[in-house]
């Protein structure tokens, strides 16, 4: 009993310490361990990207290749998911908390003025001087472009394309579509002695890639929907537009009624067996569907997207572009990287390799890249020709309020002049909520 | 000896100060800065933050969307929670009967409840395609589940429905067990019917199990979010849209910090309030 006792007393002394110590530990950790060690010249810089849709192979190669050239910096990456909402979130919530753990990252099309309105962004306006600016395509830059300075730098470019099955147009005699009823009327001819076929497949699901789509139909109507910060939605253009969209599904029969849940790739899927004649979508689907064993290899052909009469075929911008984090602690380097990534050589490796499409004009009439990718020809004409979505803050509100309405329209629920004085009147409000305060 | 016990009592602190720190950090501060947020207009992008007392609660009151969402989270919640009760109660009942395979069956039906929620949305919206999903091949037709209107809320109710009911036949299960067989075998010798024995012994007797399934899964369905967020993500036309998703689109998509928080405290206070009746009735059943 006796000797039991002190030792107890000793053991629970010395837990009360450990137990003290996990505590202060907790309080400081933070603060405790920092990431770069006193008088160690390298500079570590964290790179938050989405996932790369491919082989990470290459893209590692070209992040070593520029260590190799930078002796001193050295690049950790950091993978987020996909999703472009969820990298959203993840941005938003730790820019919120003005966290420099990470120094350079990659931002969807439609961040950039939320972010830099925001404060988050470091001004990268002298990256970009005006004689360098025209080496780049104008609406990524119209993108990035916030009261007048850069933000961003634009790194790869999407834009919405029609893809097409050159065999079955040749077969009945039809070339790509330039307007939307020549569209409609070689679906139905095709579909009506081909029954096992779709006609013309898109993204009508109730989330961002539906603005995408709707945004194509408005312009290539001659409508709008923003014009700098007055509301231009409810219009006679944008009403034609939508009812032409629900009619493709109601009217003309050539697109399936379940387009009203469909994202990108259940589309990509049913056009990738075979099982339709036209897609829109975007360029990455290409490469899939040139893979050896693909359904449709050699078989499909892509062009811009169709236009009512009298008006320009329009593509939604989409794509990627790198930015520093305001808070970050080595801004000089990590301008230096992106200053790398956005170059000449490393777009042409990039799109050889992974099929990022380049955002700089100049790569499209490089032999290298057309001899290995004939269609960045193609390609180019679109891009000229794609729009971003409204440049503004508020764009995410904006998004949040039209998604509803235009899936409503599609699903049947309001007519499209209902849904369209609706978006009008919630998208002024919107637009006054910096003002009210 | 008072040095010693002042010793232990600091000592008794310093062992449950982990757990007040952690419950504090992750519960209380949390949960008390939202309360705070919801009385606040706060928009991130355009650096506004000022106090605006319950405005944020009167805007909700007119938000038609809010309304819409509490609508669809309130039908989502009574249809699915009842229909799982009905359905576990069945199995429960069936299960409970000594039979061959029975261990086998009860590992067979826990599979729905085991895989992660994101996982079996994911499944059933594959399940749910028009073009090559299993429902419409078994069924012959073609329909647009996830894309109508009508339908799409009740195809998220079934989902829920396969995936929840087997949680409940199992606390069902685990009360039936609780039931002395002899009232069972005095019954039979009674002569009562295999309903009345059902009705007047083990639905009673069930009660309090029963009361508890129905908290946790009236919780859990009223703040229903990633299996029809992954589903339908709140479309057609808002038309799945519950609370938690608006709730999330607001706070995170949008950044209207302090409308979304006032949107999250609705939910938790009708939640809180929902569970305080359901305790209510537990304490009259138990005592």
């Amino acid at each position: 009993m006796i000797p039991v006792q002190p030792l107890c007393s000793q053991m629970r002394r010395d837990l009360v310490q450990v137990l003290a110590l996990c505590i202060a530990a907790c309080l400081l950790g933070p603060q405790a361990c920092t990431r770069d060690v006193p008088g160690d010249k390298t500079t570590t810089l964290v790179f938050k990207h989405g996932k790369i849709a491919g082989d990470p192979g290459p893209f590692r190669e070209v992040i070593l290749q520029f260590e190799r050239e930078n002796p001193g910096i050295r690049i950790r990456e950091e993978v987020l998911p996909a999703a472009t909402d969820e990298q959203h979130q993840f941005y938003v919530i730790n820019l919120e908390g003005q966290t420099n753990d990470f120094d350079v990252f990659a931002l969807d099309v439609i961040w950039v003025p939320e972010f830099a309105r925001a404060g988050w962004l470091k001004d990268l306006t002298h990256l970009l001087p005006a004689q360098s600016r025209e080496a780049f395509f104008a609406a990524p830059l119209e993108a990035v472009t916030h009261t007048g300075r850069v933000y961003a730098i634009p790194w790869y470019i999407d834009a919405g394309v029609l893809y097409y099955r050159k065999d079955l147009l040749e077969q009945y005699g039809f070339g790509p579509p330039k307007h939307w009823h020549d569209l409609v009327h070689s679906a139905s001819v095709i579909i009506s002695s081909e029954p096992e076929l779709y006609g013309f497949l898109w993204q009508g699901k109730q989330y961002e890639g539906l603005i995408c789509d709707v945004l194509e139909y408005l312009w290539s109507h001659g409508g709008d929907v923003l014009q700098g910060n007055r509301v231009v939605i409810d219009s006679a253009e944008n009403r034609r537009a939508l009812s032409f969209m629900k009619d493709l599904i109601d009217t003309y029969r050539v697109t399936p009624a379940f387009v009203t849940t469909a994202t990108e790739e259940p589309t990509r899927h049913i056009f990738g067996k075979g099982g339709a004649v036209f897609m829109r979508n975007w360029p990455y689907a290409w490469n899939l569907f040139q893979r050896d064993g693909s359904a449709v290899k050699d078989k499909v052909g892509l062009s811009p997207l169709p236009a009512a009469p009298g008006h320009r075929s329009a593509s939604t911008l989409g794509g990627w572009q790198l930015g520093v984090n305001r808070f970050s602690r080595h801004p000089r380097e990590a301008e230096r990287f992106i200053v790398y990534m956005t170059s000449y050589e490393t777009q042409k490796l990039l799109s050889l390799t992974i099929g990022y499409k380049p955002t700089r004009k100049a790569l499209y009439r490089d032999e290298d890249l057309l001899a290995a990718q004939p269609f960045m020809a193609e390609l180019y004409g679109v891009f000229e020709r794609a729009r971003p979505r409204p440049v503004t803050p508020y764009y995410m509100m904006l998004s949040q309020v039209l998604q509803p309405e235009f899936s409503a329209v599609l699903a049947g629920i309001k007519d499209p002049g209902e849904a369209l004085r609706a978006a009008q009147k919630q998208m002024e409000f919107i637009l006054k909520i910096e003002e009210s305060g | 000896m008072s040095r010693s016990q002042s010793h232990e009592r600091t000592t008794h602190f310093l062992f449950l100060a982990p757990a007040f720190l952690i419950l504090g950090s992750v519960l209380l501060y949390p949960g008390i800065s939202v309360l705070w947020l919801s009385l606040h207009r706060r928009l991130l992008i355009f650096d506004i933050s000022r106090f605006v007392g319950l405005d944020n609660f009167a805007y909700l009151m007119q938000d038609a969307r809010f309304w819409n969402a509490f609508g669809n989270t309130l039908y989502f919640t009574t249809v699915s929670v009842s229909a799982e009760l009905l359905l576990g109660l069945g199995v429960a009942v069936l299960l409970h009967r000594a039979f061959r395979a029975k261990g086998l069956m009860r590992t067979v039906l826990l599979i729905p409840w085991a895989v992660p929620t994101v996982v079996s949305a994911k499944m059933w919206e594959w399940l749910y395609n028009p073009d090559f999903g299993l429902l419409n091949y078994l069924l012959g037709l073609r329909i647009n589940w996830l894309g109508a209107p009508a339908l799409a809320l009740h195809a998220a109710i079934l989902m829920d429905v396969w995936k929840t009911t087997p949680f409940v036949a199992l606390l069902l299960m685990a009360g039936l067990q609780t039931i002395p067989g002899e009232l069972y075998q005095a019954a039979r010798i009674d002569g009562a019917s295999p309903w009345m024995v059902f009705r007047t012994i083990t639905l009673p007797l069930l009660k309090p199990v029963i009361l508890v399934v129905l908290i946790f899964r009236t919780l859990d369905a009223f703040r229903v979010f990633d299996a029809v967020y992954v589903l339908t993500g709140g479309g057609p036309a808002n038309t799945t849209e519950t609370l938690s998703i608006y709730a999330y689109k607001v706070l995170f998509q949008t950044l209207q910090f302090g409308y979304g928080s006032a949107i999250a405290v609705t939910v938790f206070l009708f939640v809180g309030l929902t569970s305080l009746l359901y305790v209510r009735q537990l304490r009259g059943v138990t005592t």
